[in-house]
């Protein structure tokens, strides 16, 4: 897969060249890149000097760090607590029916990646998924879930 | 930009006095709620509607009027939200009420009661605050900001009194102002209740240089989102908090560790911390008066054990997120090995209200050992959730039959979750108990950060604890042995209860396996981890009972213990679940009673949650 | 260098204040079982929790893990009371559950009376096989030696010592600390002839050119003639012949 080496000292110009900022760099390669590339890494460590062991076990370690490229949109349903009761595993089974993937997969067409994630913080509308990180909609009828997750191409 | 530095805190204050100034030749305000929820249920489609209809009638020349948008009005489930200064609130408005909203309320000040709060028993319609459970029960001290200010504008802050506390912090002796603080007997919002005052005053007493002020916005409790509104509608509070402590304890750096789920959260604090520094609020010399302090703000990186002390602190330094152990505590040792005050975002934006008014009046709301309110997120099967806030002392029944408003569906209420993860859940029978830290963690279980999760009878405890169980399991760092491989095998018998394969000992095999984790592991994370279970064996064993000895699920929640069937005289053949079940496996003709394909029912129950008649039925 | 008295089980013992417990106790004769700790690692860590203790101070009585305890003046610690076995012996159990095939554990196990472990248990799962997650490994690699070759990945029950990208590490200079510092003997390193094979990658070892033995890779020789300016000529020999 190219990466493009420019984008990623674009990202590690943007912090102090310290451990302090690693997280933050691997946090933009995430959104810049939907993963965490093992060339940004490489290049992570030459520039703030952190051993490449430990920025790996920083990638491995955080949740929100993928080192695999994920979807085009991202479906997160919450499984937090307000969720749970009101059904969020049977709608992330539902979900997962319909897009053909378990829960952390990426459909064949690299169009989404399927994810749990904890309360949201909108748990008046729960079960609750969130597309994209913008989208909120009301899971409490899977159907409709499954129409609106069609609209994104 | 212009450089609009405030140089005094004379500077501050006739500048408060010049935009209060500018803000009162307005006329009323119509605030739109922003948050989360009620944008998700389309509230900037209402806030357009607002911005088209006040153009086109050309109102701008005649009232000067204005949108705004604000944080979390609380109402979440009644969403989207639209209050006014004068004490009226609209409920699920839609952008087709604009105009007749428009007509009335803002030309001609009626109140349009249809748009209020209709009483589930009376019936009786209600647009005030004040006629309204919900919000008449509460008590708004850290809330209030979140319904008036415009969380984008400094201005908005400041004419509301924003960071009048610093003016009067800078002249009073840091000593002093730790006595403030301790004398209100405020105590942290972040979990613990581990008083704030004496927090501060170990780590000023240490000899250092350097020291650290942090706030914990990480938020991990799966059920609760009291900070990342407080960060979203009022995050100048927070902020005006942490320079008063900073100031006490004499640090010169801060940090504001967010979660990064919360990318609004991430965006109006970043927003914040530019304009507070613009106005010479932060960074050096601030208002004049030789004092520095700075804050950067770290995004957390999706850990829930990075809500504990040490492990937040190895993350801000770029780390792995592990907790260490703590016989040297972080007031000695924190951040980079230098004395540091960790405190949550609720508990900061209770400083600056402390410093106005004195801990005198602070102390008169609350309980005498946790004075104060307490935001909660009430959420779960209350008929109203959203964001709360009370006294401290309200009782459990209090909290869930006033301001909540009961259960919905009628069903009855069974217990409440308190604490996340870490806390536990207390029965309806206990329900009496005022909310305050002491008091929950006698119950077994704790304030925790103030997720409040109401549960009915269709709720299963067992299935609750193998949540909580579940989630902690995903969610251990992995570096202690009682935690990293206790909890997997807890939640495998917890799984093998709920699918009917539970044995006779199982339940006091949890109970060893609890006591090795409170006593064993390293952490909070994994110390506090047996809550769930044991308060839920505590108060609910015959539940667990049922499962291992007869197979049988009372609440009707686990899956493999239940089948669901129609009830043919309750169905009124509304044909809702046939077009809801997943498995199409519902049939039946319009108007005639119908029937569930055993063979193919999945058992999710979601024909049995949109069921208006209460005609699905579980065994 | 403070010296304070603490007791042990009741006797009245002399320290260094701050050093650990499990030093002192140890020093003096009380036996404390413990996997992640080595005297010349300064981390500790503290994960293993199998050198748990009791201690009163202030006042306060509860358990800690005796390895990373500092001791303090008044400090009262006691290595054998009910607790203190009761809790151990889970954790052990625990342990056992996860490294079945570790003799050091079925070892630790019999000493605390486990026959068997009633809980699911681990079996030769993926990589890790008989790691228990210490991270002494790790430690011994960044402190030590000096090179940060491998580091502690993934989270919960999933972590386990590797190298970057878990392909073999570039920086690596087969030493074998790391296997030898391991508790539980976990981490695979075969001589053979004049290979050593570890962390999934080959090093050419240097002989001895009295005794013709290979006795150390190449990539350590390097490392150290470059980071102490030693001589290479030096490592013409194995220690046994110089
Ligand atoms: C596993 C774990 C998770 C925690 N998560 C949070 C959190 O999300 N937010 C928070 O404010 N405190 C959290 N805490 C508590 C913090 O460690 C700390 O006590 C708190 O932030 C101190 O602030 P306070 O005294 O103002 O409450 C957590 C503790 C543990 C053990
Ligand atoms: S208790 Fe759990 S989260 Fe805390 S250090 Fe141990 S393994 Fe990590
Ligand atoms: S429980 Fe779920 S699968 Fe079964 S009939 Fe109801 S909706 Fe369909
Ligand atoms: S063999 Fe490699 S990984 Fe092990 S201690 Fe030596 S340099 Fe580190
Ligand atoms: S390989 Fe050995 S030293 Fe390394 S973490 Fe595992 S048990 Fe500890
Ligand atoms: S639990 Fe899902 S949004 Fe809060
Ligand atoms: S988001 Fe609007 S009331 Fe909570
Ligand atoms: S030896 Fe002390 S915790 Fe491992």
């Amino acid at each position: 897969m190219g990466i493009d080496i420019r984008k990623i000292d674009e990202i590690i110009e943007r912090y102090d060249k310290s451990e302090e900022s690693l997280l933050a760099i691997l946090q933009d390669f995430q959104h810049t890149f939907r993963y965490v590339p093992e060339e940004g890494m490489k290049r992570v460590s030459e520039v703030l000097g952190v051993p490449e062991s430990k920025i790996y076990g920083v990638g491995t370690f955080y949740k929100a760090l993928s080192l695999k490229p994920v979807g085009r949109h991202t479906c997160k349903v919450c499984t937090g607590t307000a969720c749970h009761l009101k059904g969020a595993h049977t709608l992330t089974d539902i979900i997962g029916k319909e897009l053909g993937v378990e829960p952390g997969g990426t459909t064949k067409d690299g169009r989404f990646t399927l994810q749990t994630v904890n309360c949201v913080g909108a748990c008046a509308l729960a079960p609750v998924v969130m597309v994209d990180d913008e989208d909120y909609y009301e899971g409490s009828s899977p159907q409709d879930v499954l129409k609106n997750l069609r609209k994104y191409k | 930009m212009v450089n609009r530095k405030l140089q005094s805190v004379a500077a501050l204050e006739s500048y408060r006095a010049k935009i209060a100034e500018s803000q009162k030749n307005e006329y009323p305000v119509i605030y739109v709620c922003g948050g989360t929820p009620c944008l998700a249920k389309g509230s900037s489609a209402v806030a357009e509607a607002f911005k088209k209809e006040i153009e086109s009638q050309g109102l701008a020349c005649k009232i000067e009027l204005r949108h705004k948008v604000t944080g979390c009005q609380g109402f979440c489930s009644k969403g989207p939200v639209v209050s006014f200064g004068n004490d009226i609130v609209y409920l699920e408005v839609k952008p087709e009420h604009v105009p007749e909203i428009i007509e009335k309320t803002v030309k001609n000040g009626q109140v349009i009661e249809s748009l209020g709060y209709k009483d589930p028993q009376t019936k009786k319609r209600s647009a005030s605050f004040q006629g309204i459970p919900f919000y008449a029960h509460q008590k708004g001290m850290i809330l209030k900001g979140l319904r008036e200010i415009d969380p984008f504008e400094i201005d908005d802050y400041i004419a509301r009194g924003g960071y009048a506390s610093l003016a009067k912090a800078f002249s009073i002796d840091p000593d002093k102002i730790i006595d403030m603080i301790t004398e209100s007997g405020l105590r942290g919002r972040g979990g613990g209740g581990f008083p704030a005052g004496t927090k501060w005053r170990s780590c000023r007493a240490i000899d250092s240089e350097v020291r650290y002020v942090l706030c914990n916005g990480d938020e991990g409790d799966p059920g609760a989102f009291m900070d990342r509104s407080i960060m979203e509608g009022n995050p100048h509070a927070v902020i005006e908090g942490m320079i008063v402590g900073a100031w006490a304890v004499g640090a010169h750096h801060g940090y504001a560790y967010i979660r990064d789920e919360y990318p609004l959260a991430v965006k109006v604090m970043k927003k914040a911390v530019e304009d507070a520094t613009a106005m010479g609020l932060l960074g050096k010399n601030i208002l004049g008066t030789g004092f520095d302090f700075d804050i950067k703000i770290t995004r957390g990186g999706g850990a829930f054990v990075c809500g504990e002390s040490s492990a937040l602190m190895r993350s801000i330094e770029g780390k792995v997120g592990e907790p260490r152990a703590k016989y040297i505590r972080s007031v000695e040792k924190g951040l980079y090995d230098l004395p540091t005050v960790l405190n949550n975002v609720e508990t900061w934006a209770n400083v600056p209200l402390i410093i106005n008014n004195g801990p005198q009046w602070y102390r008169e709301t609350g309980t005498e050992g946790s004075p104060g309110t307490k935001v909660f997120s009430l959420a779960g099967k209350a008929v109203n959730t959203g964001l709360v806030e009370v006294p401290m002392g309200t009782t459990i029944r209090e909290l869930v039959e006033k301001v909540g408003g009961g259960i919905r569906s009628g069903r009855m209420f069974k217990a409440v979750q308190t604490g996340g993860p870490s806390g536990g859940c207390i029965p309806e029978s206990l329900a009496d108990l005022p909310i305050d830290f002491d008091s929950l963690s006698k119950a077994g279980s704790m304030m925790g950060s103030g997720g409040i999760i109401v549960m009915d009878e269709a709720t299963c405890m067992v299935d609750v604890a193998k949540y909580f169980i579940s989630f902690l399991a995903e969610e251990s760092c992995g570096k202690c042995t009682p935690c990293r491989d206790g909890l997997p095998r807890m939640k495998q018998i917890l799984t093998d209860i709920t699918e009917g394969r539970g044995k006779e000992g199982d339940i006091e095999l949890l109970e060893e396996l609890c006591d090795v984790l409170s006593y064993g592991a390293l952490c909070g994370l994994g110390s506090s981890a047996p809550n769930p279970v044991l308060s839920t064996i505590k108060y609910f064993r015959e539940e667990y009972e049922a499962h291992i000895r007869d197979r049988r699920c009372p609440a009707g929640v686990c899956r493999n213990l239940v089948t669901f069937h129609i009830d043919a005289d309750a169905c009124t053949g509304c044909t809702l679940c046939a077009k809801q079940c997943p498995q199409a496996c519902i049939t039946g003709e319009r108007k005639k009673a119908h029937v569930i394909d055993q063979s193919r029912c999945i058992k999710c129950g979601v024909c049995r949650d949109v069921c208006k008649f209460d005609a699905v039925r579980v065994e | 260098m403070e010296k304070i008295t603490i007791k042990i089980n009741g006797k009245d013992i002399e320290a260094v204040k701050d050093q650990s417990v499990l030093e002192v106790a140890r020093e003096n004769g009380f036996a404390i079982p413990a996997l992640c700790f080595h005297p010349e690692i300064e981390t500790r860590a503290g994960s293993c929790r199998v050198c748990l203790v009791e201690v009163s101070q202030n006042g306060r009585t509860r358990l800690v893990t005796s390895c990373n305890y500092p001791v303090r003046k008044g400090l009262e610690v006691r290595t054998d009371t009910d607790l203190v076995r009761r809790i151990r012996k889970g954790v052990v159990e625990l342990l056992l559950s996860r490294t079945p095939d570790s003799p050091v554990i079925q070892k630790l196990a019999r000493e605390n009376g486990i026959e068997k472990s009633r809980f699911f248990v681990d079996e030769g799962e993926h990589y890790r096989n008989r790691c228990i997650a210490c991270s002494l490994c790790t430690q011994v690699c960044e402190e030590v030696v000096g090179v940060s070759a491998i580091s502690m990945l993934d989270r919960g029950r999933d972590k386990a010592p590797g190298t970057p990208y878990l392909k073999p590490s570039q920086v690596c200079i087969g030493c074998g600390a790391c296997a030898y510092a391991c508790p539980t003997d976990a981490i695979s390193m075969i001589d053979e002839g004049e290979v050593r094979k570890i962390w999934g990658r080959e090093f050419k070892m240097v002989t001895c050119s009295v005794c013709g033995k290979p006795y150390i890779p190449e990539a350590q020789v390097d490392w150290i003639v470059k980071t102490t300016g030693k001589d290479r000529s030096f490592f013409d020999k194995c220690p046994d012949h110089r």
